[in-house]
């Protein structure tokens, strides 16, 4: 007698629940780690992209950054122009052949970090770029250094414009470290074609791997974006009171 | 090469400033005494703000060389800091700090820069708040704040920095003729406190009545420099007359 859809779903999910579990658990460090890990990298290169080099600087910082400059604009060029699976795949073998020995789980966070840096070291500048000129202008000339400007006063504004970005990096990193699995990392994708290989049933296995990642990242939009609401929610003021009296 | 024997704040030398083949600033020479407040009036792009923006180095000057108390200030930026916490500017479009309260945008300067304590900055920032009639919003953000209010926190914040001498670049352009008074008003205030003041303004009334010494400026030249009394009353350049006209209704009315 044939089997119907549902048994197998149930089926699967009873012999192989522990995996998917685990699977998701991998899923989500890798994504979390590689992710936050690609912020302050990504923060990083926006930052030494969208720092300018003047004449009256030394020389010093003159030599620092055009040495560095060109060196961000390839490293970003290189990991926005190939796809994460086939960076995942040079540089895990990468380091293999040249005997570094790396599990597959550091290697993913290694390349979903590298992979996410990228992209944000373009989020930042295009979120320093926002910020109005005025702001630094303001700082100079209050006698602040540019940098002094740059992470009083810019970079919280920028943070702040680019927060919508970032949390949608996020969740495309949550589904992107699917790709993964050529490496050999253990995450719910990979978990579930062993589960559909198994047992011979492809469509109920991908079926219970898609929900999962749809809960993950419906969880993941909805939590998100209440504690934007909550931390950027335009406050009333108070006025003081006390300094009303004695205007003059 | 210059000597102090005058007591000037500031001495402008044969200021150049050229962007690209346009030269917008052309060789100018002045000086500004203690005390001195000193309004630039002029059509929009005659220069005066870029006159401005190279006395404290928001612009590169292309050449000539501008004295501080007969120091000249070079090109080396923490000099170019140093003097500018001693000479202050206002601009048109405020430049708060978006990301700070009121009260943090007028400590940001004098807990950064000059490393005062904060409960020293605390009450700088509070008595000049007070002395613009700002004192109570110190808890609100500028995007909360009206044009004429973020002006007067901007003065404020300025001041704060307790400056030798401030620079307004159109401080009132920005504003609903509503707040321009409010402004203005504070203004002539530190004016009469005796704040050495450069001031680039469209404001002709504010210009014959407060300041002590006017400057005309036409396609980069200073064309009349001299008395309120003198520039208003008895304009000699063709193209000062052809200027004060089309204020001359503003200036009768007041």
């Amino acid at each position: 007698m044939e089997k119907g859809f549902m048994y197998w779903i149930v089926y699967i999910l009873q012999q192989y629940w522990p995996y998917f579990i685990k699977g998701m658990f991998v899923t989500l460090w890798i994504s979390i780690l590689g992710t936050c890990l690609g912020y302050v990298l990504g923060f990083l290169l926006g930052l030494v992209q969208s720092t300018p080099v003047a004449k009256e600087d030394g020389l010093g910082k003159k030599i620092f950054y055009k040495i560095i400059k060109p060196f961000c604009a390839i490293f970003i060029g290189v990991f926005r122009g190939t796809p994460m699976m086939v960076q995942a795949m040079v540089i895990y073998y990468g380091l293999k052949t040249s005997g570094v020995n790396i599990s597959p789980f550091a290697a993913s966070i290694v390349v979903l970090t590298l992979n996410t840096g990228a992209y944000m070291a373009e989020t930042v500048r295009g979120g320093i770029i926002s910020v109005d000129k005025g702001q630094l202008e303001g700082g100079f000339a209050m006698g602040m250094s540019h940098t002094l400007t740059m992470f009083t006063v810019v970079l919280p504004q920028a943070f702040r414009n680019i927060i919508p970005e970032m949390v949608n990096m996020f969740l495309t990193n949550l589904k992107m470290t699917s790709e993964l699995n050529v490496i050999g990392v253990a995450e719910l994708y990979f978990t579930t074609k062993t589960a559909a290989g198994t047992y011979y049933r492809y469509f109920e296995s991908y079926i219970i791997c898609a929900i999962i990642y749809l809960i993950l990242c419906t969880i993941f939009t909805k939590a998100l974006s209440t504690i934007e609401k909550k931390a950027f929610a335009p406050k009333d003021y108070e006025l003081a009171v006390e300094y009303s009296s004695t205007a003059e | 090469m210059t000597e102090n024997k005058n007591n000037d704040v500031l001495k402008v030398e044969h200021l150049v400033k050229s962007f690209g083949t346009h030269e917008v600033l052309k060789d100018l020479d002045f000086s500004i005494k203690p005390k001195e407040v000193v309004c630039i009036i002029g059509s929009s792009g005659s220069g005066k703000s870029t006159l401005l923006r190279c006395i404290n180095g928001l612009e590169t000057k292309t050449g000539g060389s501008i004295y501080y108390h007969g120091n000249k200030i070079g090109s080396n930026l923490r000099e170019l800091n140093k003097f500018r916490t001693q000479v202050g500017m206002v601009f048109q479009s405020f430049n708060l700090f978006n990301n700070m309260t009121v009260l943090q945008n007028c400590m940001s300067g004098t807990t950064k820069v000059l490393k005062i304590k904060k409960e020293e900055a605390k009450f700088l920032a509070i008595k000049y708040l007070r002395q613009v009639g700002m004192a109570p919003y110190i808890n609100a953000h500028p995007a909360q704040l009206s044009g004429g209010q973020k002006q007067r926190v901007a003065i404020a914040r300025a001041l704060t920095m307790q400056p030798e001498m401030l620079l307004f670049d159109e401080p009132t352009s920005a504003l609903d003729p509503e707040m321009v008074g409010e402004v203005l008003a504070v203004m002539k205030e530190l004016a009469q406190n005796g704040l050495t003041m450069m001031i680039v303004t469209h404001e002709m009334t504010f210009a014959r009545d407060v300041s002590t010494r006017t400057m005309f400026m036409d396609n980069g030249y200073i064309v009349e420099d001299d008395t309120p009394q003198n520039i208003f009353h008895h304009p000699i350049n063709p193209r000062m007359k052809e200027f004060l006209k089309r204020y001359i209704d503003d200036l009768d009315k007041n």
